[in-house]
């Protein structure tokens, strides 16, 4: 569906924001893990004709067997794109009705009825209708994140860019919205952003994990975990011991539980005699990349 | 632990830029106030000195005004900043306690305002200093004014300004409000300043005003030049009153601050509005699918994303709370100034539709300027503020449709604000009872006065977009703004490089815009064409999506401009560039362009060059026939005139020397042979050298012809004088003969900088020479006159004479006149479509000409007319013409002139004086007595141009005049009128630039022939009585009536009235015409005792003092010997003075200081009064009168 070659963006601080991203998403939920910081946010902005790459191309299969040249047609990429950004505010004295009929013309619905009819179904889908006229400004977080979602998913996006979407929702509305998205990844491509591990592993058929610009992994999560079955192994210690197996071992992560530290390593073989082995999971998979870049670097 | 807080903010404030930026902007203001003749704000005037002490404390006194909006961002720093930056929980969570916290803050914010001034007293103290300065217009260098300005005026009004602001922040907590507070305050600030001329409230206005501008304006303003350039007032009176007050409702403020500051976190306390923000969380999904509809994207898409986003944008705007604050403090501007509509004398005038749109505009209009430069921003800034430009910016729409939707949603804002304005006129029309709304009239008017602040919005939205920096695009706009104002001033006043300049269309009921739309819009389109260009400029650095820094925009506009956006840019520049060539070919080689110093380089040179000629014989006009052909229709107009001359000399004339007046339209001349020696084309002046010299009494005939017509646009407004309705010029557009003194420069700065010398002053009293001319002209004595004039079929022209016949010609509607006796060589030609409306008086018509939508005071003038007549007649000799006409003409000029039989009439100045109410002064009634007074004075007696012509014509005007008024109203409505003319006497002596002359000297000084002269004139008929002064009046014009040379003078006047007058009356005479005298009369103490047969006796103790002043104003005493009124009055129920009955009044001979008076009056008095209605100039007139105390 999208096909992206060596994307590669500097800003003006010197940061490479992306440096050389090659991917391809297929139609469907795909997931972008990576940290803080890791040009996620970059890649999906560009993604969404908002940023220029220095170089790199990235194209998208126009429907009909064509190619649709995403950093040079933007027009034709914006009539089939809803996106969500990572931090968005509203108009504080618009109602979400005003605002979203609003957005609803300029994504192309022009008449009155179908856009009626689209809008109010929207703000039912996201439970937004006993909410419509009142103003976004007293909206909380998450039924302002629910405002966003609808809007992206205004008139019939064949590509759809949410950026961070479930930070600030409770567990609960996370789950909701999830489902939503998935949903809708049925029927088009679905670009979902995040650090959060588990919203990859339950969503997304297939993902890419990013980090400092650089596509560290890509494929389908499970593929992922299963290349590292056997290799995690677990072992609870005392914190005064931290220091030593992090240069003993290659530490994945460390948790505390009950105030003991737990650590993660990756290892082919045992490494010694308290570690046990554990099932892998798409977190050990998103630290070990990371670590893998840490120590080539 | 307040001194721990008060250091640490006043060190915040002095580190922060804005405050070294505000700090040196104020101290170059004063340095350029001080020293620089560009920039001023009061003062500075004439005989006043650049660092006078008033004007020292003026101009500090007004910056405290301005200053608020700097106080604002100091004072809300201060305030604000733990609560915007979310620091307040760190400090109070500490255990300083509130007021500590505030007290500190404040102090240092108050601390810091003041340095600001401190430093703007500085700058003006060292620029007097400053090399370059004229020395003649300094005085001594003290730092007196300095100190006390900073404490008198500024200390009090930044504790007051700040502590209104500081209630505001702790009230409020938004900066937004505190702004929204202080430009509220200006509003009102403004408003209660068009209260303020009505006199009647002159009290209540100076202690109002918060700042004390109008308490020091009121106690300075009868100081004359002297008294200004050494002292500083008292602190007394208005201003003590003033100062306490305010010190003492700071006082309160400042407990209200203290009392009213919360340190809980905002939105913690129950607000006065509960705020929903509830959450609804989010259950189960319904299984109804979304519907699948496909957008539509197509031609029309484009028109209808920008209509709908267009709407959203208005509306936002519309209901943002800083419009709607500005919307609102318009209107009640508007509406407050609309209740004292006024143009003379305190009366008011109807609210006629170009007047409300005219004061809509200045009281209303005016704010849209900060509306769009706020809201170019606010708009260009909309989405990202909103931090919502990551999804509109992904939306489907064009590049150019979020800009293009804004701009015009700015626009829509305009007009939509200008609509309310419309609206509410209106309903101000109708609640006055005025129903002629004439919506069209307030359309052209609005419509025009909307391009402003279109240009300014559209330049101010290019600007926010190509800075990409909200305050940055302020700062460039504020700069924008400054440099308007700032190039007149310095002497560049080219409109093709001053952004938003044009030649500006003067309204007229009579003429609509008439032809002056031309121009300005010539220009404005010029300027229009510029904003587009710079607007698609902006296009191509509209930030879509992240911005990438300036490189990454340049690069992405240098991408967009290889499109058809750059043709377009460069197509709008070079149309620019071709539109600014054509009008340079107008306003620069079809007509001339001169900046102020290049007209007066040229009357500097003037007078070097041909100052020599002065005295030149030159001939005399003996009749005049004129052929006149008008064109309204073009602003054209030929004329060919035959006149007949004389050599009334001892010597024979070889030159003529001829100059043209404001328009240089001379095509031909012929004195029956003759060569052009000189033509010295910038001034405009010829010499003719005669082929056979006039002799000493020779007469002969010339010929000349004129011919103007206008040559596309000028720089200025065009003339006013040939106009599409309303023409009215006249003889000064024909040649007139040698050299004219009046053209030579008259001010004096400006010719000590060319090294003239003093400014030339009327010939002295005692000048024989003089009296060889009339001081209207040089050129004529007495002429016979006849003419011919053509105008458009539609319309009628009017010239002095009477009318001899009317016919057509090459379809053209003409005029003959001609006069049945000599007249004054000054006349004047009308044409216009009038109503005509007629009267009579014993058998002499009366006709007022007037635009029918003017017919309000039609009759009162025609009234005025036959009333003027009859006691001129009866007092002074017969009218010598056998008709009035008076000519309504648009109000380009707003005066009523007297030519023989013919009186033009400014619109403006009483077509629409609203004079319903009798209580108000009736001034169509009194300017048509003094014009039809003219008559007589100047048109049957004319003065030598020598001092004091003008009391011959125009105080004597004035003087027949409240006469006529007198016998219409009553006595005691005259003090009304007299109270405004002594006010303006005092007042324009102030601002004298050369010298104050005594009344049988004035140079021609309207403050003193006016004003002074009604105060003179009717204190002289009360003690001579008025038969007496009439019979002097009467005897001067018989013995003096068309005079030839040598002509009368004031003391030919003064004789007659001396003759008149008894032994003890000639020191009055003296005092009034001679000298400069005021008194100060008071009284001091009145009480009353009830005596046995139930009369009283009143004892006043009263305080009396006479002085005389000089041409500068300085003062010495003079001797007592006067005779003065003495009243008591009593209640008459309704308290006001009008009513009051008066128990006892007769003029008392006052020759000491403090006269002691008793009198016995029959009923119970309330007040007693010493010159009570105050018929002497008397700087103080309230002490005149006190209350009796009944003992």
């Amino acid at each position: 569906m999208l096909k992206l070659q060596n994307l590669t963006k500097t800003y003006a601080n010197g940061v490479r924001a992306l440096d050389g991203v090659s991917l391809e998403i297929p139609r469907g939920m795909f997931g972008l893990l990576g940290p803080n910081g890791a040009g996620k946010s970059s890649l999906m902005r560009t993604l969404a004709t908002l940023q220029a790459p220095d170089s790199g191309t990235a194209s998208m299969e126009d429907g009909s067997g064509g190619n649709i040249d995403m950093l040079r047609d933007k027009d034709v990429v914006r009539r089939q794109l809803g996106y969500l950004p990572q931090d968005f505010g509203v108009y504080p004295k618009v109602s979400a009705l005003d605002l979203l009929d609003h957005f609803a013309v300029l994504k192309g619905l022009t008449a009155r009825g179908e856009r009626r009819e689209m809008v109010e179904s929207l703000l039912q889908q996201v439970n937004l209708w006993d909410a419509r006229k009142r103003k976004l400004g007293t909206y909380s977080g998450g039924m302002r994140q629910r405002f966003g979602i609808a809007q992206a998913l205004l008139g019939a996006p064949r590509l759809v860019i949410v950026d961070e979407p479930t930070a600030g929702l409770d567990p609960e509305e996370r789950n909701r919205f999830l489902n939503l998205l998935a949903e809708i990844g049925e029927r088009v491509a679905v670009i979902l952003s995040t650090h959060i591990v588990e919203d990859v592993t339950d969503l997304c058929q297939s993902m890419a994990i990013m980090n400092r610009g650089q596509v560290l992994l890509t494929g389908s999560p499970a593929d992922a975990i299963t290349a590292l079955d056997r290799h995690i192994w677990k072992k609870r210690i005392d914190k005064t011991q931290l220091e030593s197996h992090r240069g003993r071992f290659n530490v994945l992560s460390t948790r505390l539980v009950a105030g003991m530290p737990v650590i993660h390593v990756f290892s082919e073989d045992r490494p010694d005699e308290g570690f046990e082995q554990v099932d892998p999971g798409l977190e050990d998979v998103y630290f070990l990349k990371l670590r893998q870049q840490q120590l080539a670097a | 632990m307040i001194a721990e807080i008060f250091r640490f903010e006043l060190r915040e404030q002095f580190r922060a830029p804005l405050f070294w930026v505000v700090a040196i902007l104020f101290a170059l203001l004063g340095f350029a106030l001080m020293s620089s003749e560009a920039v001023t704000l009061v003062g500075g005037l004439g005989n006043v000195n650049k660092n006078a002490p008033v004007s020292v404390v003026a101009a500090m006194t007004v910056l405290t005004l301005f200053g608020i909006l700097v106080i604002t961002m100091l004072i809300s720093a201060a305030l604000l900043r733990d609560f915007d930056q979310n620091t307040a929980e760190l400090y109070f969570a500490t255990p300083i306690k509130p007021r500590q916290y505030l007290a500190g803050r404040l102090g240092a914010a108050l601390v810091a305002s003041f340095a600001i001034y401190v430093l703007l007293a500085f700058a003006m103290y060292v620029a007097q200093f400053m090399p370059w300065i004229d020395p003649a217009q300094l005085g001594p260098k003290s730092i007196g004014p300095y100190a006390w300005s900073l404490m008198v005026m500024v200390l009090p009004n930044l504790l007051f300004t700040g502590m209104l602001l500081a209630l505001l922040a702790v009230t409020t907590r938004s900066i937004l409000w505190v702004y929204i507070g202080v430009l509220g305050f200006i509003t009102l600030w403004a408003v209660s300043q068009t209260l303020a001329s009505n006199l009647d409230n002159v009290w209540l206005v100076s202690m109002m005003e918060p700042l004390g501008i109008r308490a020091f304006g009121r106690t300075i303003r009868y100081w004359s030049a002297a008294e200004r350039n050494v002292q500083l007032p008292a602190l007394t009176g208005y201003l003590l009153g003033n100062r306490l007050l305010w010190l003492a409702v700071s006082a309160l403020l400042a407990g209200a601050v203290f009392a009213l500051f919360r340190t809980e976190r905002t939105g913690s306390r129950r607000g006065w509005r509960k705020h929903k923000r509830a959450h609804v969380p989010m259950v189960a999904l319904p299984a109804k699918p979304l519907p699948r509809i496909q957008p539509v994207f197509s031609a029309s898409t484009h028109l209808r994303q920008l209509w709908k986003q267009f709407g959203f944008d208005v509306s936002g705007v519309m209901k943002g709370i800083p419009l709607i604050v500005m919307l609102l403090f318009g209107l009640v501007n508007f509406i407050g100034s609309s209740t004292a509509m006024q143009s003379m004398y305190g009366t008011p005038i109807h609210p006629v539709s170009s007047e409300m749109a005219t004061l809509l505009q200045g009281s209303y209009s005016f704010l849209l300027v900060i509306v769009v430069l706020f809201y170019a921003g606010e708009l260009v800034f909309k989405e990202r503020q909103a931090k919502m430009q990551d999804v509109t910016d992904a939306m489907p729409v064009s590049n150019w449709m979020p800009m293009l939707s804004k701009l015009l949603a700015l626009v829509g804002v305009i007009v939509l604000f200008q609509a309310i304005g419309m609206l509410a006129g209106m309903l101000v029309q109708l609640a006055k009872g005025h129903m002629a709304l004439e919506p069209l009239t307030w359309l052209k008017i609005l419509t025009a006065g909307c391009v402003p602040f279109v240009l300014m919005g559209g330049l101010a939205f290019a600007v926010q977009v190509i800075t990409n920096n909200k305050f940055a695009g302020y700062g460039v706009i504020v700069l924008v703004l400054i440099a308007q104002a700032a190039f007149g001033a310095l002497g560049f006043e080219h409109k093709l490089y001053n952004f938003g300049s044009w030649p500006n269309a003067p309204w007229s009921d009579m003429n609509g815009f008439g032809h002056f739309l031309r121009g300005q819009l010539a220009f404005q389109g010029y300027w229009f064409v510029f904003m587009a260009a710079m607007l698609l400029l902006a296009a191509a650095f509209w930030v879509r999506g992240v911005d990438g820094g300036w490189r990454q925009r340049v690069r992405a506009a240098g991408g967009r401009l290889r499109g058809p956006l750059g043709i377009a840019t460069v197509s709008m520049f070079a149309l620019f560039a071709a539109i600014g060539g054509w009008l340079y070919w107008n306003t620069n080689v079809l007509n001339q362009y001169h900046s102020s110093d290049d007209v007066e380089d040229l009357r500097a040179r003037y007078e070097r060059d041909y100052r020599q000629y002065e005295n030149l014989p030159q001939p005399k006009v003996l009749s005049s026939n004129v052929d006149v052909d008008l064109w309204p229709e073009k602003q054209s107009m030929t004329a060919e005139g035959r006149w007949r001359i004389v050599n009334p000399h001892a010597t024979p004339i070889q030159d003529i020397h001829v100059q043209m007046g404001d328009m240089r339209n001379l095509v031909s001349i012929d004195f029956g042979g003759q060569v052009l020696k000189l033509d010295d084309k910038p001034l405009d002046y010829r010499i003719y050298r005669l082929d056979k010299p006039m002799q000493p009494g020779e007469e002969r005939d010339m010929t000349f012809r004129v011919d103007y017509h206008p040559r596309g646009i000028t720089n200025a407004t065009a003339q006013t004088q040939f106009v599409e309705n309303g023409s009215f010029f006249n003889n000064r557009l024909f040649p007139q003969f040698g050299y004219d003194p009046n053209g030579e420069l008259q001010d004096r700065n400006e010719r000590r900088k060319r090294k003239l010398g003093e400014p030339r002053r009327m010939a002295k009293l005692e000048d024989t020479s003089a009296r060889q001319r009339n001081y209207l002209t040089d050129d004529a004595d007495w002429i016979d006159f006849a003419t011919t004039i053509c105008t458009a079929p539609d319309q009628v022209a009017l010239a002095p004479g009477y009318l001899k016949r009317e016919f057509k010609r090459g379809g053209r509607r003409c005029f003959s006149y001609a006069m049945d006796q000599p007249m004054l060589d000054f006349y004047a030609y009308l044409s216009a479509r009038w109503q005509v409306k007629r009267g009579a008086y014993k058998g002499i018509p009366i006709e007022v000409y007037f635009d029918p939508r003017h017919a309000y005071n039609v009759d009162r003038m025609i009234e005025s007319v036959q009333k003027s007549l009859a006691y001129y007649e009866a007092n002074f000799g017969p009218y010598q013409h056998r008709q009035v006409r008076i000519i309504e003409f648009p109000g380009y000029a707003s005066f009523a002139q007297a030519f023989a039989n013919t009186i033009p009439y400014s619109e403006s100045v009483g077509f629409i004086a609203d004079i319903r109410d009798r209580d108000k002064v009736d001034y169509v009634f009194y300017i048509t007595a003094h014009e039809i007074a003219h008559q007589w004075w100047a048109h049957q007696v004319i003065g030598a141009d020598v001092q004091g012509a003008t009391v011959l014509s125009e105080s004597l005007a004035q003087y027949s005049a409240l006469m006529v008024m007198e016998k219409e109203y009553g006595r005691g409505n005259m003090r009304q009128f007299l109270k405004y003319e002594l006010d303006r006497y005092l007042a324009a002596r102030g601002s004298e630039r050369l010298e104050e002359q005594p009344l049988y000297r004035v140079e021609n000084q309207q403050y003193i022939h006016y004003q002074k002269g009604s105060l003179v004139f009717y204190r002289l008929r009360d003690e001579l009585g008025e038969e007496k002064l009439n019979r002097a009046i009467r005897r001067f014009l018989d013995t003096h009536k068309y005079p030839r040379p040598p002509y009368p003078t004031t003391l030919d006047f003064l004789r007659e009235l001396r003759a008149e007058a008894g032994p003890g009356q000639q020191q009055l005479i003296t005092d009034l015409f001679e000298k400069i005298s005021f008194y100060d009369n008071r009284v001091v103490d009145a009480t009353a005792k009830k005596r046995a047969d139930g009369k009283y006796d009143v004892t006043l103790e009263l305080h009396a003092d006479k002085r005389y002043a000089d041409g500068k104003g300085k003062e010495t005493p003079g001797r007592l010997d006067d005779w003065i009124e003495v009243g008591v009055f009593a209640d008459g129920g309704t308290g006001k003075e009008r009513d009051q009955r008066v128990l006892y009044l007769k003029r008392h001979h006052v020759t000491a200081a403090n006269p002691e008076v008793t009198v016995t009056v029959d009923a119970l008095p309330t007040e007693a009064g010493f010159d009570p209605y105050n018929k002497l100039i008397d700087r103080v007139s309230s002490d005149n009168r006190k209350k009796v105390v009944l003992r």
